[in-house]
């Protein structure tokens, strides 16, 4: 392992023909949490969506690499092995499917036999109880009907069962009312209590400092237009909620 | 020892027909009703489009020149713990100690002078099972039917009749067979007043065999009715399910799965007909083809002009899972009254990439994660079936099928 941590550079990547991340440096350490913030359309879903692989976002330059490992070769689940967890904006629902046979094969795929079926239930309720969910969700099909709270609580279960090295929060906060948005930030902080998610970077994806009150970030970037445009500490969230992007806007501006 | 059991006939062709019955049947009386069978068999049109680029076979033109048939054949295998009159016995054992309540049912929802294939089944009918529930009477176990194909071709012919208020849950399986099994049967289910009737056909024949059915009930007034259907096994299966609609109140589900892979032909044709209204039917079906599977589906919903207040629902979704696999499916909807409900909608396509990203972003692989999804599509009709077990073993065929 040469560098540890998920480290991006010069990230570019296309959708449909169009270019939409025009080279992209971020690194995330072990342990620490970026948040990401940005304008809607800035490119923020896409560079989550490129990271983790999905076939409809084409990488087309640049560098990702996760403690070391390219992640770039590599499909979906072998990213998803190597450590990497993004919680989707809009999770698929997948009929048929039942939650608990779901986090179950991607547990055993991520960490195999590490659990029994016994312990691997308990750990479910435990989580479960975490993120104020009932456990009558485990049997239901996965996202199908879920509210658009359920489902990111499902996302933060998710999360929470598979303890990858790096996880992405695509807005994980959006939609969520005050109490979900506890119980998703507390989550996250019991995570990064306990030994398995110590180690866990994050990179949160959102519009609001609210979440960042629950899950105190170590920097902050601002993406607009497919580049991160500006950097700084907790604050600079702060600033973003209270003036609007126009301020960077107009500085970008300024310097071009 | 009968002149049959010695010297099978070989060969479902016209000019065999007369030393077919012949030899088949010792009793003139029923001679002269199966040779009649079997000129219809001929005669009679299957209704289905003829082989074309995809589907390879006329329903119209079957080569039956190597179907061996006999009068002798194993009965089925049935299993029930019955009570306060109830009755479930294969055919033959009907016909003797139950003449008056088979005669009551048998052929009276299956016109088989009018379907090309319930008429080759009556010509040769072989074996069977009766199933009869008194009024009141409420069978709570399910009875299990079971089908075994071998070598000579199967007629089945099985029955149940449900009388006033009766409740009852049929498994009926076929299983078995080999390269040539034939088999070309009738279910029909005739209910009383009030009855509840949850009816299971599952198929899961050999590869290489063949299967042909036709299935109808006639639930009466204010009665239940579930069909379930799992179409699994045989190189060629075409099946028809029909529900007449006749009295007010029925409610009446009608619940397919079948996922042709290989080299299977798989034609289904659901029929509900609201003959009068204030009932309520509702159609599903799921299909997967693979391989150079090859699906036909046609849905048929009729609700005549005097049937107001009917409704009908129909659904219908098929996963088309390799290039060289087929699904044809029409949904046909004719409605003549003006006071209904009537929903149809049906989808054909392939699998959707957003979930199998989902899933594989997981760290489940994309061969897993196809599966999953595939099995998950079928589960609104698998939860149609009735026992637990039969809808693992109905789960484990299509993985098989799917994997
Ligand atoms: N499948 C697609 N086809 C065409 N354009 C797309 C597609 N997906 C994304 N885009 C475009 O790429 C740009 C970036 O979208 P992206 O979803 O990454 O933005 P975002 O920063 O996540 O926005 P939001 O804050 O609204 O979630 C947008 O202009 C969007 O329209
Ligand atoms: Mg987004």
């Amino acid at each position: 392992m040469s560098e540890p941590g998920l480290r991006i550079h010069d990230l570019r990547a296309s959708v449909a023909g169009n270019d939409i991340l025009k080279g992209i440096d971020l690194t995330v350490e072990p342990g620490k949490v970026h948040a990401l913030m940005g304008p809607n359309g800035s490119g923020k879903s896409t560079l989550a969506f490129s990271l983790s692989g999905h076939p409809g976002y084409v990488v087309t330059g640049g560098t990702a690499t996760l403690d070391g490992e390219n992640l770039l070769d590599l499909l979906p689940d072998k990213r998803a092995k190597a450590g990497l967890f993004l919680s989707f904006q809009y999770p698929a629902a997948i009929p048929g499917v039942k939650v608990a046979n779901f986090l179950y094969a991607a547990r055993q795929a991520v960490r195999p036999g590490d659990l029994t079926p016994a312990k691997f239930r308990a750990l479910l309720v435990e989580k479960m109880e975490l993120l104020d969910m009932d456990p009558t969700f485990l049997g239901r099909y996965l996202n199908d009907g879920f509210s658009g709270g359920e489902k990111k609580r499902l996302e933060m279960l998710q999360l929470a069962v598979l303890a990858p090295r790096y996880a992405i929060l695509d807005e994980t906060d959006s939609g969520l009312d005050v109490d979900a948005l506890r119980a998703v930030g507390e989550s996250v902080r019991a995570m990064r209590d306990s030994d398995e998610g110590r180690a866990t970077g994050f990179l949160i994806i959102t519009h609001y400092p609210r979440i960042l009150h629950h899950v105190k970030p170590d920097a902050v970037h601002v993406m607009v237009g497919g580049r991160i445009v500006k950097q700084g500490g907790a604050d600079l969230a702060e600033l973003i909620e209270r003036d609007g992007y126009d301020k960077i806007r107009e500085e970008i501006e300024a310097i071009a | 020892m009968p002149s049959s059991l010695a010297a099978p006939v070989l060969g479902i062709v016209p000019e065999n027909a007369e030393a077919l019955v012949q030899r088949f049947e010792t009793s003139p009386l029923l001679r002269a009703a199966r040779s009649e069978a079997l000129a219809a068999y001929f005669a009679l049109a299957s209704g289905r489009a003829p082989a074309g680029r995809y589907w390879k076979v006329d329903l119209d033109a079957l080569d039956l020149s190597r179907v061996e048939v006999r009068a002798e054949t194993t009965p089925p295998r049935i299993a029930a713990t019955l009570s306060r009159g109830a009755i479930a016995c294969d055919l033959a054992t009907a016909r003797r100690a139950h003449p008056q309540l088979l005669e009551r049912a048998l052929g009276t929802a299956v016109d088989a002078r009018t379907r090309k294939f319930a008429s080759l089944a009556n010509a040769f009918g072989n074996t069977g099972a009766f199933v009869y529930v008194p009024a009141g009477v409420s069978v709570d176990n399910p009875i299990e039917i079971a089908y075994a194909a071998g070598e000579i071709a199967l007629f089945p012919h099985t029955i149940v009749l449900a009388e006033a208020g009766a409740r009852c849950t049929v498994i009926c399986t076929l299983e078995g067979g080999a390269e040539g099994s034939f088999v070309c049967g009738i279910d029909e289910i005739v209910t009383g007043e009030r009855a509840s009737v949850s009816f299971a056909s599952v198929q899961m024949l050999a590869l290489g065999a063949r299967s042909l059915f036709t299935r109808a009930a006639r639930p009466g007034k204010d009665a239940h009715l579930a069909w379930a259907i799992a179409e699994l096994g045989a190189d060629l299966c075409a099946s028809t399910v029909e529900i007449e609609i006749e009295q007010t109140g029925v409610d009446a589900q009608i619940a397919a799965v079948f996922c042709p892979s290989g080299d299977q032909h798989v034609d289904l044709v659901s029929s509900v007909d609201h003959r009068v209204g204030q009932a309520r039917s509702e159609t599903i079906v799921r299909s997967a083809a693979t391989g150079s599977g090859q699906a036909r589906y046609l849905g048929n919903i009729n609700i005549a002009a005097h049937a107001q207040g009917s409704n009908a629902s129909l659904r219908d979704d098929a996963l088309l899972l390799s290039k060289k696999a087929h699904v044809d499916s029409v949904p046909a909807l004719e409605i003549a009254a003006n006071d209904v409900k009537a929903y149809h909608g049906a989808t054909v396509g392939a699998l959707d990439e957003e979930q199998i990203f989902y899933m594989t972003s997981r760290g489940i692989e994309r061969d897993e994660a196809e599966r999953m999804i595939v099995l998950g599509f079928f589960e609104p009709v698998i939860d149609r079936f009735p026992t637990r077990e039969l809808r693992e073993r109905i789960r484990a065929a299509l993985q098989a099928k799917v994997g």
